[in-house]
């Protein structure tokens, strides 16, 4: 560790992969509701748990990309953090809302919660990953902004590098178009449209910079490729991102009431979405490809690169498979836009937290690289949680299609339910692939307890 | 101008190749549009020919000669400062600008006759077709006279010359795409009936 | 074939075509504002349907169904619940929950009086009044 202030990161991390747990918990649950309807019910309705699964996912990814830009800013700008105190004081904050929210979720019902919580006030709750309560939603603003003042301050009094840009613009368009979520217009054609601008400007778009800085801080620290090189690819292919992403927000406009050029727009664009990802694959396997060293964190290396193809593969394939609007006619709102949000968000978002989790534990804990075997069990984990993730989109892909066919094309259209019943097999698989997963988590925790010295000491 | 032909060419890309990977995304993102274009003109010929009639065909031919003369002169400003004369080669440039915002003006001349005849991006296929691909274009107009006027300020200054080509001629290869667009969007929108 | 490369080229693109497809963004956004008015049954917003929302969003309805095919996709879309079921339908399969069926998905019960039924009702028609590009393909959602 170069900088002593980068060890506030180590909590952030581990808080991460606490939540991260929980999230796969819930997840094994609904995906239990979806086959045994009255699983649990009704002291914990599908509702519920789908709201804990996603917003477990969303704070831990954020207690992530805290996490590592604390770890990442000092080195990148060859200073102490500005302030370290401030930044467990906002971790202490952040964990203790965000878990008396979930309890809130759990524990309260969500209109009484809702009630207490000021939602008379400003109405904001209710909408899909926005479900947070008024208060809840303020406190992330202020834990945002904190952050973001401790961070920025960081980097004005060192280096600026094209990295510690990105990230910081990154995390500030991420605060910025959260602000989107305050609003909740009456009319349901606006509240949606600008609901998108938190969440797909957020994924497939100022995220994306999160990702590629994140990315490109590993590429350099384990490959010793020119940090000259690294930053202009960087540059490309971020440019390439948000050249797609933002007019690529229309494929989410085709149905919902906006005008109908939207699905002219929205289907061109986003047909280009792939490509930045793509150009991430290529990018990661060329710089490793180039590296001049041998890191011996050969397990944060596998997932950087695991990072770019599934990225690319639950991104940009999965993404590309709907999003032109006369297919997505039928696909909108299906388990096909399931099978993409699952694997787009680990391929993306998991697993560029996990890769840098990876590479600087280790170095918090006071050594360059775990022990030989610790890391194998990771590279295990690594194949079990990314396998089952394939096949869990697999089986909701085929889920998605037979659904789309009975239910929407078939000439004798079957209800809603009549159609779940029917394809209720691929849901059984998909549990199982998600046990898997499970499985491949329990093996990702035990190697953070497994010992045995590391060959190189501490960098 | 004079070219030294006993030289060989140098092998180089003209531009940086940043400007390159940028160009080409754009002209995929037109090139798609294009297709999208054909493809639905081919399912509703009449209302395309229709609304083809309604276009001002004088209007689109002389916004194609500016944005050539436009071209031709920052060819002209290049070559001007790749002999290292580049404050003289400033004018040039200026000539771009211009034409460029004659182009600026004739189109919008032209829009605002059509947004008083009632034609927006809801208004059909063929409407939607013609607002979104030459307001596209008409964006990249404008950012393109935005670099152009930043090159004519560093050309000004003195900052190209010979050995220090690479922001004049990445600026100069985004501006002939803009023109390049225009040229394929000319025929395909006005023209070709 | 040689050829240049510079970071502080990438950087430049990276800022001016990132304003650039935002503000194209921004003028079709304005674009879609001023058309919405024709597509987006906003002459009915009455205070029911007003009401209605507001139901609809605090019993967290959006966490098992989908609207205009976004939410969860646990349970049937609603965005033409209205014509699909009618209002008097809805009230009574509201009221009726949980069907207590065994191994079956459950929708809680949420214990809303008639004027809060009503309204939910009155969002829904509104919701399915909304032109949605004939969206979705057939009667079942």
């Amino acid at each position: 560790m170069q900088y002593k202030s980068q060890a506030v990161a180590k909590p952030y991390f581990v808080a991460a992969i606490g939540l991260f747990v929980g999230q796969i918990v819930f997840g094994l649950i609904m995906g239990l509701q979806y086959v045994v309807g009255d699983f649990l019910f009704p002291a914990l309705p599908f509702n519920v748990a789908r709201m804990v699964h996603t917003n477990l996912l969303i704070v831990w990814l954020l207690f992530g990309f805290m996490g590592a830009a604390y770890y990442m800013v000092p080195e990148e700008s060859e200073t102490e953090l500005y302030s370290p105190k401030l930044a467990i004081g906002l971790f202490w904050i952040f964990l203790v809302a965000g878990a008396l929210t979930i309890l809130g979720y759990l524990f309260v019902p969500y209109a009484t919660l809702a009630e207490m919580t000021g939602n008379d006030i400003l109405a904001t709750m209710g909408r899909e990953f926005l479900e947070q309560p008024l208060l809840t939603k303020i406190g992330i603003v202020i834990v945002a902004l904190g952050f973001l003042f401790n961070i920025s301050m960081t980097m004005l009094k060192g280096r600026k590098t094209a990295i510690s840009m990105v990230l910081l613009l990154g995390l500030w368009g991420l605060a910025i178009f959260f602000l989107f979520s305050f609003y909740n217009p009456h009319n349901l054609v606006k509240d949606k449209y600008y609901w998108w601008w938190v969440v797909h400007l957020w994924v497939e778009g100022v995220w994306e910079l999160i990702l590629g800085a994140l990315l490109a801080f590993v590429l350099i620290k384990v490959t010793g490729v020119d940090r000259e090189v690294i930053e202009k690819w960087l540059y490309v292919i971020i440019t390439l991102t948000l050249v797609t992403g933002i007019i690529g927000t229309g494929h989410h406009y085709y149905w919902i009431g906006a005008p109908e050029y939207w699905q002219w727009w929205g289907s061109v664009f986003s047909a280009l979405e792939p490509i930045p990802f793509f150009a991430m694959t290529v990018f990661a396997f060329n710089m490793v490809n180039r590296r001049r060293r041998e890191h011996p964190n050969k397990a944060a290396v596998l997932w950087a690169l695991g990072t770019g193809v599934m990225a690319f593969l639950g991104a940009g394939v999965w993404g590309f498979l709907h999003t032109l609007a006369p297919v997505n006619y039928y696909t909108h709102g299906s388990q096909i836009t399931a099978a993409h949000g699952h694997m787009a968000f680990y391929g993306a978002y998991v697993m560029v937290v996990l890769t840098l989790i990876s590479y600087a534990m280790p170095i918090l804990r006071g050594r360059a690289a775990n022990s030989p075997r610790a890391q194998v069990l990771e590279m295990w984990s690594f194949w079990l949680m990314t396998i089952a993730m394939v096949f869990i989109t697999l089986f909701l892909t085929a889920a998605g299609i037979l659904q789309v066919w009975l239910q929407r094309i078939s000439t004798a259209p079957l209800s809603f339910m009549a159609t779940q019943d029917q394809i209720s097999l691929f849901y059984w698989l998909r549990e199982i692939s998600g046990v898997i997963f499970l499985i491949g988590l329990v093996i990702y925790l035990i190697s953070f307890f497994v010992k045995g010295e590391s060959r190189v000491g501490a960098q | 101008m004079q070219v030294d032909l006993s030289l060989p060419p140098p092998r180089y890309l003209a531009g940086d190749l940043a400007i390159w990977i940028f160009i080409l995304a754009e002209l995929l993102a037109f090139g798609v549009f294009f297709a999208a274009y054909a493809f639905t003109r081919a399912r509703h010929p009449a209302l395309f020919e229709a609304g083809q009639q309604l276009l001002d065909r004088n209007a689109g031919a002389i916004n194609t000669l500016l944005l050539l003369s436009a071209s031709a002169l920052v060819v002209r400003a290049v070559q001007g400062a790749a002999r290292g004369d580049g404050a003289r080669a400033a004018p040039w440039l200026l000539g771009a600008i211009v034409c460029g915002l004659a182009f600026l003006g004739v189109k919008g001349h032209e829009y605002a006759l059509a947004f008083a005849a009632g034609v927006n991006l809801s208004g059909g296929p063929f409407q939607m077709f013609y607002l979104s691909l030459t307001f596209f274009h008409f964006m990249h107009v404008i950012l393109g006279l935005v670099i152009l006027a930043v090159l004519w300020h560093g050309l000004r200054r003195g900052h190209y010359g010979p050995g220090a080509m690479n922001g004049l001629e990445s600026g100069a290869a985004y501006w002939h795409m803009v023109d390049l667009v225009w040229l394929i969007l000319f025929p395909l929108v006005y023209v070709i009936h | 074939m040689s050829g240049t490369f510079t970071k502080s080229m990438a950087r430049n693109i990276f800022y001016g075509g990132t304003v650039f497809f935002f503000l194209l963004f921004l003028a079709l956004t304005y674009d879609t504002n001023q058309a919405l008015p024709k597509r987006d049954n906003s002459q009915n917003l009455t205070p029911e349907v007003i009401a209605g929302k507001k139901i609809w969003e605090t019993r967290n309805c959006i966490g098992c169904h989908t609207l205009l095919g976004e939410g969860a996709y646990f349970a049937p879309e609603l965005g033409n619940v209205y014509v699909r079921r009618g209002p008097d339908f809805i009230k009574a399969w509201i009221q009726a929950q949980p069907t207590g069926a065994p191994g079956r998905r459950q929708m809680p019960q949420f214990h809303l009086s008639d004027k809060e039924l009503d309204d939910l009702v009155a969002f829904l028609k509104y919701a399915s009044e909304i032109n949605t590009a004939n969206w979705p393909p057939n009667i079942e959602g």
